[in-house]
């Protein structure tokens, strides 16, 4: 599947019109984008140390994973509308981009992680899940999510 | 005078060999800045939490002083690293920072966002006691919470505007803004 033609006609989208012409909006967006970044990953890291016992050990590991989640899924929004804003700027460069469809795997593969296999397995009673697999899933979160965001910061250095 | 004695400063870093070595490396540059960037996962992230609590927003159940306590040491972690790494950035390139007018407001905004959390520190530990198991903190702590939230926003933001060189020295400015951005010899040039 190609997606050549999405990107081809973001690049001369409504969205595309603004981003490149004013680089004040782009900036303000792109700081969104990064309050984002930290909301998710603070989010993440949180309830992943959690489940390490390295943080919050007094705090029932499911009362963690129950409110950050909450807060994940509304930082995943704001950086999803504000990346699609951003891309729309560089459009076809990205899509020559070998770092950016770097990232795109890596964030395919972690929200799938989450509503597909993190979020399920955790909404059972933690007690009765084998300790190896709560922190594999941990590490399994952390090691995405970083991923994720460096691929993303290195999208802007290639 | 201030400007020129930072000036003077970041000439003498600007002409060490290993400022040169980090700025011109092909990587190392890089990694730091990553390094950096992703390091606010840990240390805004942290605070995200903590200021949500104090908000009223997430973890209703648990005391906000718990919350407060328990993730201090992974945000302060977080916050050695990017001092350390923010520094090593600004010694990478000085003077171009120096004169940077975003970097001088993020400057500030960090005192603030500093002064903000001492205070709000103080405030709580002086209070904590009569709200601590309120699902929502009293209003005074929830502008506290606020205004640390927007404050290191603004850090944020006039961090990564660094690199736009809207308001570069080598840019036509008027004489207030080459004062504020230290822009000495531009200031003299002019008539």
């Amino acid at each position: 599947m190609d997606l050549y033609p999405f990107f081809d006609w973001l690049d001369t989208s409504l969205l595309a019109d603004i981003s490149k012409a004013y680089g004040g909006v782009f900036a303000v967006v792109q700081m969104f984008h990064l309050l984002g970044i930290s909301m998710l990953g603070g989010m993440v890291l949180v309830g992943d140390l959690r489940l390490l016992n390295i943080v919050m050990r007094d705090i029932p590991s499911e009362v963690v994973i129950e409110n950050t989640h909450k807060w994940f899924n509304v930082a995943l929004v704001i950086i999803v509308i504000s990346g699609i804003f951003m891309s729309s700027a560089v459009a076809l460069k990205l899509y020559y981009n070998t770092m950016f469809w770097a990232k795109m795997a890596s964030l395919a593969a972690g929200v799938v992680f989450v509503y597909a296999i993190r979020r399920p397995l955790l909404k059972f009673d933690h007690a009765t899940i084998k300790p190896t697999t709560l922190r594999m899933l941990a590490i399994t979160s952390i090691l995405i999510w970083f991923t994720v965001a460096a691929s993303g910061r290195w999208i802007g250095f290639s | 005078m201030l400007n020129e004695l930072l000036l003077k400063l970041a000439r003498w870093l600007d002409s060490q060999s290993w400022s040169t070595s980090i700025h011109e490396s092909i990587y190392l540059y890089s990694w730091i800045e990553t390094t950096h960037v992703l390091t606010l996962m840990v240390f805004l992230g942290m605070l995200f939490v903590i200021d949500l609590r104090m908000l009223g927003a997430i973890f209703p159940n648990v005391p906000a002083s718990t919350i407060a306590q328990r993730l201090d040491k992974p945000m302060m972690i977080g916050f050695v690293v990017m001092l350390i790494t923010g520094f090593l950035l600004y010694y990478a390139i000085p003077v171009r920072t120096t004169q940077s007018l975003w970097f001088r407001i993020k400057v500030v905004l960090l005192i603030a966002a500093g002064i903000n959390a001492f205070l709000f520190r103080a405030k709580m530990q002086a209070s904590s006691d009569s709200w601590d198991l309120d699902p929502v903190p009293p209003k005074r702590i929830r502008i506290g919470a606020a205004l640390s939230l927007a404050l290191w926003a603004g850090v944020v933001i006039t961090g990564r505007t660094i690199a736009y060189d809207w308001f570069d020295c080598h840019k036509q400015l008027p004489y207030f803004m080459y004062w504020a951005a230290g822009c000495v010899d531009e200031m003299a040039a002019l008539p």
